[in-house]
């Protein structure tokens, strides 16, 4: 199965219930006159993270005490599309063994980030009704507490290559390579990730997004990050499934790596 | 309707009165609601560029010194001498001025307070005991409401002398909670289950880290200051479900939150502490100590 083949467009009928599972997360949709329910709940089983089924017909079987919430979107509108986009905040890496770049020295790190689903109805102009988080992500504070940033926290290995058995339905590898252009060794503590500039694409085995680069001048220097507009090339790349939020055509300059000590005491 | 009679009308009714009436009422018809379309016009789009507090000292600026300008028009129009009027209002300011001391210490307060800029509109305050958030920062006093919905107005001269502070002022902001625990139970383990209650909770921020002092051996537990960072927005969230969770994994850790209690001892620990038993009228046996 593709990673494409969940995230389409499904035709849903009158009072009919469909089911989705992406990961941990379990979507319900119903359709009753000219309202369109959503409801969703999260797996605790860590197994289920790589679970994957598309929507199917599921009449009277799902689970009571659902928290349905309802759209008016009118009788006519029965296609259901779910996409993956990225979080609606930057993400911040941290590796789970810290990781040094001598001077001078290059490295290319997949990061692994869970995804959120975006619920559309309608084939023609789609109607945009709501967006769930596969993974509820906790969340971090990046910079100093006077002008930094609320992000969310992940936990990641940085990977430096891909499996060919691996595959997440609910994550998107965003390849992150690292030049370091200062004059000392880079200590990457964490990682912050603006996913608020990637796009999403499907590929044969995983979701990927477009890459970044991110050029490292120092501590007290914002560092260059450049996002590419090609499709990644890890693997062969079906389409593009969702634009970025904030799409961004230049480099940028921001600070991007970090090895913040904050000020404790009582 | 003596006085009324009295009045020679057709000296007092002659074009150049009726003119100077109409000028007047023109310059007050029109003057006045043009002068408050240009305050909000200009607020609206210095509000829009820069902050609340910057549009509101902009419409007020434009609106007092329209003000001054339209009066002395309308004096103008009514006869009297710009500079005779110039120079009374000068005389009438320094007497005014002695006479109302309290009010212009006020207003250089404000001035202070609008060019050191300690808080902004909409900033969550602490004055003396009164907290609220800042509805406006006028000339002579700062207008705040306070979480219960009530209106509170400090004057500036108090906010320049007291202690003002801005709880909202930066993003992020540490709640602090004095945990104690029973004398029996292993510290390391407390440290560890409050740790793990900060990382579990979604309002507590990973970084900066939540920290866990063991503070003091206390009277009648050991004390605890838990300290974790939160996004200013959670505040009340955060506060509920932190306490509930410290409670509820305390319960199921078996850790005791002790209540305060005191050991009487008779002058030496080894030996136990006297009580004699009395019989009184009734039969019944009463004990002393």
């Amino acid at each position: 199965m593709g990673a494409l083949d969940i995230w389409n467009h499904n035709k849903i009928g009158m009072g009919e219930v469909l089911k989705t599972q992406i990961g941990p997360l379990l979507l319900w949709f119903r359709k009753i006159e000219d309202e369109m329910h959503i409801a969703f709940e999260r797996l605790s089983e860590p197994d289920t993270v790589v679970d994957a089924t598309g929507p199917v017909v599921v009449n009277g079987v799902e689970p009571e005490g659902l928290d349905w919430g309802r759209w008016i979107v009118g009788a006519e509108k029965n296609i259901v599309q779910i996409l993956p986009v990225m979080p609606d905040r930057p993400v911040v890496v941290h590796p789970e063994s810290p990781v040094k770049i001598p001077t001078g020295h290059e490295a290319l790190f997949f990061v692994s980030i869970p995804v959120w689903v975006r619920v559309l109805i309608g084939e023609k102009k789609p109607i945009e009704l709501c967006e769930v988080p596969v993974l509820i992500l906790s969340n971090t504070w990046f910079g100093d507490p006077l002008s930094g940033q609320l992000c969310y926290s992940l936990r990641s290995r940085a990977r430096r290559q891909i499996k060919d058995s691996e595959t997440n339905p609910s994550r998107a590898i965003c390849p992150v390579k690292i030049r370091n252009t200062s004059p000392k060794q880079l200590d990457m503590e964490r990682l912050c990730v603006h996913v608020e500039h990637l796009k999403t694409y499907g590929g044969d085995k995983n979701l990927w997004t477009n890459g970044v680069a991110v050029t490292f001048r120092g501590e007290d220097q914002v560092s260059k990050i450049d996002y590419s507009r090609e499709r990644p090339s890890f693997e062969p790349i079906s389409g593009m499934l969702s634009e970025a939020r904030t799409p961004i055509k230049e480099t940028i300059l921001k600070k991007s790596i970090g090895s913040f000590k904050f000020f404790g005491g009582i | 309707m003596l006085l009324l009679t009295g009045i020679n009308w057709s000296k007092l009714i002659t074009i150049h009165n009726i003119n100077t009436v109409i000028r007047i009422i023109v310059l007050l018809g029109f003057g006045f609601p043009l002068l408050l379309f240009i305050c909000t016009l200009v607020g609206k789009a210095v509000q829009k560029r820069f902050t609340p507090q910057a549009g509101m000292l902009t419409r007020k600026g434009i609106f007092y010194f329209g003000s001054i300008l339209l009066i002395i028009s309308i004096f103008y129009q009514m006869g009297f001498k710009l500079t005779a009027l110039l120079g009374a209002a000068g005389i009438a300011g320094i007497a005014l001025g002695f006479a109302s001391q309290t009010s212009v210490s006020n207003i250089i307060s404000g001035l202070f307070l609008i060019s050191e800029k300690p808080f902004e509109v909409g900033d969550l305050v602490k004055v003396n005991d009164t907290k609220g958030n800042i509805l406006s920062i006028d000339l002579l006093s700062v207008k705040l409401r306070t979480l219960d919905n009530q209106l509170v107005r400090i004057p500036n001269e108090s906010l320049i002398k007291n202690q003002v502070t801005n709880i909202t002022r930066f993003p992020i902001r540490r709640y602090d909670i004095n945990v104690g625990v029973a004398y029996k139970e292993d510290v390391g383990k407390v440290r560890d289950v409050l740790l793990d209650i900060a990382k579990n909770n979604p309002y507590c921020l990973d970084e900066p880290e939540p920290l866990v002092l063991f503070l003091n051996f206390g009277d009648s537990a050991l004390e605890f200051l838990f300290a974790v960072w939160f996004v200013k927005a959670d505040f009340f969230k955060l506060r509920n479900s932190i306490m509930q969770d410290i409670k509820e994994r305390f319960d199921a850790e078996g850790i005791e939150i002790p209540f305060p209690h005191r050991t009487l001892y008779t002058g030496s620990v080894t030996e136990p502490f006297p009580v004699h038993i009395v019989q009184d009228k009734t039969g019944k046996s009463k004990k002393h100590g």
